[in-house]
């Protein structure tokens, strides 16, 4: 292959090598930002669970309290029983696993949304640990709690203050921005477990409504190979029967509705169109470019070079054509992705997941999480695309030789 | 043995029509033959039998005492390569490259250092006389500079015989007898082997022989 020839080539047949790298270019960078805006519809839709280092989130419908007086439960959130809590746990493809406890708290002078957690677990609103801004997160056996920071604005709470919860006094431990963390285990105050579940215990209108033991909760968050996501989510249903409400990254992606968001299958769809439409444009400019160089290939051989001589200076301009049609599909890839990453999407919370009762004020409003579309361009996506301009190169080759070999000197050259 | 190029017996049919009939032939080294006919004589379809640009349906030919003659395509590229020149009508210089990389182009294959190939591209064009053309393209060369061009590469692997199919065709009378002027000195001073088709009397008058073809068949 001679560089010299091949460069002139490409740079003085330049309609025809831009028409071929920029067919591959915007085919490519098609294929790829269909791919990275279906992964970042993905990935927006796992962040609200992935915030709070879930993969699923497990709760059971049940009735509306009869009187809303000291702690009762939402009727989104009623017990799930202590023996069906560990058979879920045995479940397979289960990494983690973590238990909670939402209680509304009517007193007399306020309402509180309560959250019982597992202040060590990592899985959970156990989280939270991090988002103390203020004060230490809340100790086991000590009485302890932590307010939420706007709850603690409202009624000037700070750290050491001592707080009254359904007759219960609880001492401040710190204060924290929920907010920052998760809409999904957002509450006003939050309590280590065992104490929640105490207060779920000794309410009459919880009992009233579904029987509670001492180590039942109502929510449960599960960390899962994504593998097993859906088969878990069957396993648990059957558990806990058709009350069952779960939700996973797959269910906030249909609660999207875009249309990437829809369907894995269009985006696969229209990525291979794109591929295919590409790969057929680029094989027709190089099946033009062998037609308008065909008296070229007479001479070449004429004056003594041999077939492979020929193919592979050829292949070589295919080649760099297809390389560069890559790094341009690449370059506009991540220009697509930073302009669509500007794209703000809002991932509707469903009601029953929603901590705050919907006959407050507000309660009932649809509550979304905003976020910018997290649109990257994976490693393995621009191995592919380089890959795949190398393949589309070579296959082009591949039949340029064909044709190459079948070129005769003498006809070429006598219809000059 | 003197003869450079030796065909015998020499036939070739498309379907049905049969353009070769029969020819048989030698060219002696350092001869500069003309072969004259009419237009669809077979002239051009003969010159590339005789410098295997095409494969004969039947007969044989040998070049410098080699068969040229059923051999692998590949092989037969190496051997133009090696011992033929050519030159055409339309000169056929490639339009991307500059006059000394189109005088270079036989080379291109050859394991050689730029600067080797360069240097004999230039002798070459100083011997045409257009040496201070060699960066410019085909497009901004006259006809007759582009078959200098086309000379020039003919030469550059010091081939045993040229084939030249009507090199003065496309040109002005004046251009062409320049041209002509030049395969002559090429001849006379080098004393290279030339087989030239053409169908002008008075420049094929100017040649060591003149063989003529009619309807396929060597006549005379």
């Amino acid at each position: 292959m001679n560089i010299q020839y091949l460069l002139k080539e490409l740079y003085y047949r330049r309609r025809r090598t831009l028409t071929a790298v920029f067919s591959l270019a915007v085919g490519l960078a098609i294929l790829i930002t269909i791919n990275a805006l279906s992964m970042a519809y993905t990935e927006a839709a796992r962040i609200q669970l992935k915030e709070i280092g879930a993969d699923i989130t497990v709760q059971r419908a049940g009735n509306v309290p009869e009187e809303l007086t000291g702690p009762v439960f939402a009727c989104s959130a009623v017990t799930i029983k202590n023996d069906e809590i560990k058979q879920i746990q045995q479940l397979p493809g289960i990494d983690g696993f973590a238990q909670a406890l939402l209680l509304w708290v009517f007193d007399e002078d306020r309402f509180t949304i309560m959250l019982g957690i597992d202040g060590e677990n990592p899985v959970g609103p156990g989280i939270l640990r991090s988002e103390v801004i203020d004060g230490n997160f809340f100790e086991k056996g000590k009485n302890q709690a932590l307010a939420e920071i706007s709850y603690a604005r409202t009624y000037n709470i700070q750290t050491g203050d001592q707080i009254t919860i359904a007759e219960k006094i609880y001492m401040v431990s710190g204060i924290v921005d929920a907010s920052r963390a998760t809409k999904i285990a957002a509450a006003n105050i939050y309590l280590d477990i065992n104490d929640a579940q105490k207060l779920a215990e000794e309410s009459k209108q919880v009992q009233a409504v579904s029987p509670f033991g001492t180590k039942d909760a109502n929510i449960l968050f599960i960390k899962a190979n994504p593998g097993h996501i859906e088969a878990l989510t069957l396993s648990i249903k059957n558990i806990l029967g058709e009350k069952a409400s779960i939700a996973t990254p797959a269910s906030f992606l249909k609660s999207l509705g875009s249309l990437f968001a829809l369907s894995d299958k269009f985006s696969l769809a229209t990525s291979l169109i794109a591929l295919i439409v590409t790969i057929l444009i680029v094989l027709k400019t190089m099946a033009g470019n062998l037609a308008e160089r065909a008296n070229e290939i007479g001479v070449l051989k004429a004056v003594g070079w041999s077939n492979k001589n020929i193919v592979s200076q050829l292949a070589g301009e295919s080649i760099i054509q297809c390389l560069m049609g890559g790094m341009l599909g690449l370059i506009l890839s991540f220009i697509a992705a930073s302009l669509l990453g500007l794209i703000q999407v809002n991932i509707p919370i469903p009601w029953e997941m929603s901590p705050t009762p919907h006959f407050l004020p507000g309660g009932g409003d649809p509550v979304f999480k905003t976020l910018q579309l997290p649109v990257t361009i994976s490693w393995s996506l621009t191995a592919f695309s380089i890959l795949l301009s190398v393949v589309v190169g070579a296959v082009a080759s591949a039949l340029l030789g064909n044709h190459i070999s079948q070129i005769k000197p003498s006809e070429v050259l006598r219809n000059e | 043995m003197n003869n450079i190029l030796t065909a015998t017996g020499l036939n070739k049919a498309f379907d049905n029509l049969q353009v070769v009939k029969d020819v048989s032939l030698t060219i002696q080294k350092g001869e500069f033959v003309c072969l004259v006919g009419k237009s669809g004589s077979g002239k051009t379809t003969l010159l590339s039998l005789l410098s295997g640009l095409e494969q004969p349906t039947s007969g044989e030919v040998s070049i410098n005492g080699t068969s040229i003659t059923n051999s692998l395509e590949n092989d037969l590229a190496l051997f133009r390569r090696k011992s033929i020149g050519f030159v055409f009508q339309s000169f056929n210089l490639i339009p991307t490259l500059s006059a000394w990389e189109n005088v270079a182009l036989p080379l291109f294959p050859v394991k050689m250092e730029r600067g080797k190939r360069e240097e004999r591209a230039m002798e070459l064009l100083g011997q045409m006389e257009i040496d201070h053309r060699a960066e410019h393209r085909p497009s901004a060369l006259s006809g007759g500079e582009k078959q200098r061009v086309a000379i020039a590469r003919a030469l550059v692997n010091h081939p045993e015989i040229i084939f030249a199919d009507e090199p003065t065709g496309n040109l002005d009378s004046e251009t062409g007898g320049a041209i002509m002027n030049i395969l002559k000195h090429l001849h006379k001073r080098k004393g290279l082997s030339i087989l030239m088709v053409s169908h002008d009397q008075e420049l094929a008058a100017s040649c060591d022989r003149i063989i003529h073809m009619k309807d396929g068949e060597v006549v005379s």
